[in-house]
């Protein structure tokens, strides 16, 4: 088992760091590269939401981000010291609406939804906590490269 | 811009990066081609950016086609449902 954690403030600006640490993480655990897309949007959609919707009172909130591999399944969680809110929450877009009615913004957590095999979301203390599961084979696991059977839809 | 006058993108549309796109697209009068056969990164914040470009186009008369786009980058859209008011064309391979 692999886990690393990051810690950064809540602002847009913080959003590279992030993918470096998640870049950093993939090499290694050795995971297959275009196996990353996933887990760079999910995070991108997660924080900007923190950092642009998600602050305290006064200040940036502060972000931690924690990755673990349990054999081939990766949770990416990312915990916020802001106001309680559960994104989960938020109205699914209608993804088949004609251009004229589609809404600019909303997609992000459907996106999250769509990538990820599981998400959940709670509250603890003055925490929120959103904890993204999805499947994701190793490089070196018998030749096979995994993202064919990690494919959704 | 490439040899036939289309638009190349490459590279990541991220949140930080969105903001440039849509810019540089703002400023183009007939980017109808957009060849993404180096953009290997997208987020909504990249989706926003082909949205707001083509509702400008389509209320012109006008419309993107997006070309070379690659699967991860593909999924992006067909997950948000822009293959539906978008005309895009995966990457062969």
């Amino acid at each position: 088992m692999n886990e690393h954690q990051t810690r950064v403030m809540g602002e847009p600006s913080q959003l590279p760091r992030l993918t470096r640490f998640l870049r950093d993480f993939w090499v290694t655990a050795a995971l297959p590269p275009e196996a990353a897309h996933p887990f760079e949007v999910a995070l991108e959609e997660v924080f900007m939401n923190v950092a642009t919707h998600g602050a305290p009172a006064g200040r940036p909130a502060q972000v931690a981000v924690s990755l673990r591999r349990d054999g081939e399944e990766l949770t990416l969680q990312i915990e916020d010291d802001g106001p309680a809110f559960d994104p989960l929450t938020l109205p699914t877009p209608n993804v088949y609406a004609r251009l004229e009615e589609r809404r600019i913004g909303g997609l992000g957590v459907h996106l999250v939804r769509q990538l990820m095999d599981a998400v959940s979301y709670e509250r603890d203390g003055a925490c929120n906590r959103l904890r993204l599961r999805k499947r994701v084979a190793r490089t070196d696991a018998a030749g096979v490269a995994g993202t064919d059977r990690n494919r959704v839809g | 811009m490439g040899a036939a006058g289309e638009v190349v993108m490459s590279g990541r549309l991220d949140a930080t990066q969105s903001d440039a796109a849509l810019d540089f697209l703002a400023k183009l009068d007939r980017p109808e081609v957009v060849d993404l056969a180096g953009l290997d990164y997208i987020a909504s914040a990249g989706l926003r950016v082909f949205l707001l470009t083509q509702k400008r186009l389509r209320a012109a008369g006008g419309g993107l086609r997006l070309v070379n786009v690659r699967p991860a980058v593909h999924d992006i859209f067909r997950y948000a449902g822009f293959d539906q008011i978008l005309d895009i064309n995966r990457a062969a391979g």
